[in-house]
C-alpha cells in the first residue's frame, strides 16, 4: 500500500477518537502502521483536524483560565497561532504535547471588545453554574460577529467511560441570528464498547433588545437564551432516551416471551426432532 | 505479530461502532495478512441472505463464510457456489437442522428475530427495524458461540455471546442521535446428554439466561450508563442553587443539633 493511502486511513482512524482516548488511538494506530518516521511526518494535520473539531483546552502559561484551540481562534495566516481573548494574548500551540508557548500581547479592536467581554463575562457566570468542569472562549469574528464556544469534559477510565459536551453560537447582530452546533459523544467501554453521539444545529433570532445596542444587559439575555436552549435540549434527551428505551429497545426483544415465562426447551426439541436427531450423540467428536 | 493484531482489536473496541464494517476494511487494506484473524475477531452487523434453493431467509457472518461465499443453513449450499466449500459431518448437519428449527421457536416468541444456526453452534440473530417512521429506528444483532466437549453423558459449554444493538432517532428538539454499540459475555456450564436432543435444549436455556442477563445490561448501559455521562457533563439544574441548598442544609443540621 502506498504511504499516502495509509496515512489517509491512519487520520481517518485518529478523527474517530472517543473523548480523552487520543493517545490510546495513536498508539494503536503507530503499531499497526509501524513506520514511526512516516507516521511523524504525516499525522500532523490529522492531529490539527482532531484538536480544533475537538474543542481541545490548553493551559495558558501563568494564567489559571483555559482556552479553546478552534478554527476561529486562529490568528490570521498563521497556522498553528491562537488567540487568548481573555487574557489578549496570542501562542503557538504544540498539537501533540498540547502546549501553549511563545506566548506575546496583542491589542484588542476598540469597538468591539466591550461587547465580547461583556459576552465573555455572562458565558464564564453560565458555565460554572450548569457544566462542573466547563471551559468557554468568546471570540470577535468581524465588526458585528461573535463566537461562543462551550466545552465540558469527563474522563473516567477507572469506570470505563468518557464522555465530551461541545457547544458553538454564532451571534450575527447584523443579521439578527444565531447560529447554534450542540454536540455530545460518550463512549461507554466495560467489555463492550457503546457510544452516543449527536449533532443538533438549531438557528434562532436574537432577542431585539441586543439587535438594537451591544452591552452588558444585551450579552446576559443573549447568554439566558443559550441556557434556556440547552437545558430545552437537554430535557428532549431525556425523553429521547425514554422513547429509545421504552418503545425501540422493547419493540426489538421481549423481556420475557409471549407466555411470560421462560421457554420449555424440553418441548421445543419434541418428539420429530428426537427421531431425526438418533445416534447424533458424540456429535462434537471427542 | 500478536501484537499487532492486539493493536487492531484495541482500535476496534474504541472507534465508533457505527462505523465497524468501514473501519475494519481499512486496516484490512493496510495489512491484508490479517483478514481472516481480524473477520473472526470483530464480531460485524449480520447481513440478511435468501436461500436459493428453498427461498428462506438467513445470516450471513465470518460462521457460514468460506472465502466470499456463505453456507446457507437451510440447503446447506453456498452462495455464490463453491465446489469444496466447508460442509460440517452428517452428524452435525443433523444437529444444526434440529437447532434451527428449535430457534426458529424462541425467536417466534421473543419478536420479529430472524435466527440462524451454524454449526459447530453459532447462533446469531438480527432484528428487523420497526416501521414507525416517528419512533427511533433500531437493531439487535446477537452472536452465541459455543464450544462444546463430551465426556461420557456430560457435557460443557463455554459460550460467548455478542449482542450489537444500534438506535438511531432523529427529532427537531434533539437533532441527530446515535446510541450504538456491542457488549460480549461469556459463560461456562456443564450439562446432562439424556437424549440425542439434549445439546438443542441445553444450549438453548442457557442463550435464554444469557440473553435475559444481557438486555438487563445493555438496558442499564445504553439507556442508563451514557445519560448518567450527559448530566455530568452539564447539569439540567443551577450549580449555584444546588451550593446554596447544601449549605442551607448544614446550616439546619446545625441549628437542630444545638
Amino acid at each position: 500500500m502506498h504511504p499516502d493511502e495509509q496515512m489517509a486511513v491512519a487520520a481517518k482512524f485518529i478523527l474517530q477518537s472517543p473523548p480523552g482516548e487520543i493517545n490510546d488511538v495513536l498508539n494503536d494506530v503507530r503499531n499497526i502502521i509501524s513506520d514511526d518516521e512516516l507516521l511523524q511526518e504525516g499525522v500532523q494535520p490529522a492531529l490539527r483536524q482532531y484538536n480544533l473539531e475537538q474543542f481541545v483546552v490548553v493551559d495558558i502559561p501563568e494564567h489559571d483560565h483555559q482556552v479553546i484551540i478552534s478554527d476561529v481562534g486562529r490568528v490570521e495566516g498563521e497556522q498553528d497561532r491562537f488567540r487568548d481573548p481573555q487574557a489578549k494574548l496570542t501562542f503557538h500551540f504544540d498539537h501533540l504535547r498540547l502546549e501553549a508557548s511563545d506566548v506575546q500581547a496583542y491589542e484588542p479592536d476598540e469597538d468591539t471588545e466591550p461587547f465580547r467581554s461583556a459576552l465573555e463575562k455572562a458565558t464564564l457566570a453560565y458555565i460554572g453554574d450548569h457544566f462542573p468542569g466547563g471551559v468557554s472562549t468568546v471570540h470577535t469574528i468581524t465588526a458585528s460577529k461573535y463566537a461562543i464556544q462551550i466545552v465540558a469534559n469527563k474522563y473516567n477510565p477507572s469506570n470505563f467511560w468518557s464522555g465530551r459536551w461541545r457547544s458553538e453560537y454564532i451571534v450575527d447582530i447584523s443579521e439578527g441570528k444565531v447560529q447554534s452546533k450542540i454536540l455530545i459523544n460518550v463512549h461507554y467501554f466495560e467489555q463492550g464498547n457503546v457510544q452516543l453521539s449527536t449533532t443538533f444545529t438549531p438557528v434562532f433570532d436574537l432577542p431585539p433588545a441586543a439587535v438594537s445596542s451591544q452591552n452588558a444587559s444585551s450579552a446576559s439575555k443573549i447568554i439566558a437564551l443559550i441556557e434556556a436552549r440547552e437545558s430545552e435540549h437537554q430535557e428532549a434527551m431525556i425523553q429521547t432516551y425514554f422513547d429509545m428505551s421504552e418503545k425501540t429497545f422493547k419493540g426489538l426483544r421481549r423481556a420475557l416471551p409471549i407466555m411470560r415465562q421462560k421457554l420449555d426447551w424440553d418441548k421445543v426439541t419434541g418428539y420429530k426432532l428426537g427421531a431425526e436427531l438418533a445416534g447424533t450423540r458424540g456429535a462434537f467428536g471427542n | 505479530m500478536g501484537d499487532l493484531l492486539d493493536s487492531m482489536l484495541d482500535l476496534m473496541r474504541r472507534l465508533p461502532p457505527i462505523n465497524v464494517e468501514d473501519n475494519v476494511n481499512s486496516l484490512i487494506s493496510i495489512c491484508p495478512d490479517y483478514a481472516d484473524d481480524l473477520l473472526g475477531s470483530v464480531d460485524q452487523p449480520l447481513k440478511l441472505k435468501t436461500d436459493r434453493a428453498t427461498g428462506k431467509d438467513y445470516l450471513a457472518c465470518d460462521y457460514n463464510r468460506d472465502g466470499d461465499s456463505y453456507r446457507s443453513p437451510w440447503s446447506n449450499e453456498y452462495d455464490p457456489p463453491l465446489e469444496d466449500g466447508t460442509v460440517p459431518s452428517s452428524k452435525l448437519r443433523k444437529l444444526e437442522i434440529a437447532a434451527n428449527e428449535a430457534f426458529d421457536t424462541y425467536r417466534e416468541m421473543l419478536s420479529r428475530f430472524l435466527s440462524t444456526i451454524y454449526v459447530p453452534l453459532i447462533i446469531s440473530e438480527a432484528v428487523l427495524k420497526p416501521k414507525e417512521p416517528s419512533q427511533p429506528t433500531g437493531s439487535w444483532d446477537s452472536i452465541h458461540v459455543f464450544e462444546t466437549s463430551e465426556r461420557g453423558r456430560q457435557a460443557h459449554y463455554k459460550l460467548t455471546s455478542t449482542i450489537m444493538l444500534n438506535i438511531i432517532a432523529t427529532k427537531d428538539a434533539v437533532g441527530e442521535v446515535n446510541l450504538s454499540g456491542s457488549m460480549t459475555r461469556q459463560h461456562e456450564q456443564d450439562g446432562t446428554l439424556t437424549d440425542p436432543t439434549s445439546h438443542v435444549s441445553n444450549i438453548g436455556r442457557m442463550i435464554e439466561d444469557m440473553e435475559i442477563k444481557m438486555r438487563n445490561l445493555l438496558q442499564e448501559v445504553y439507556f442508563g450508563k451514557t445519560r448518567d455521562v450527559v448530566h455530568d457533563l452539564r447539569s439540567i439544574e443551577s450549580l449555584e442553587r444546588e451550593r446554596k441548598q447544601r449549605e442551607m442544609q448544614r446550616e439546619l443540621m446545625g441549628l437542630m443539633k444545638r
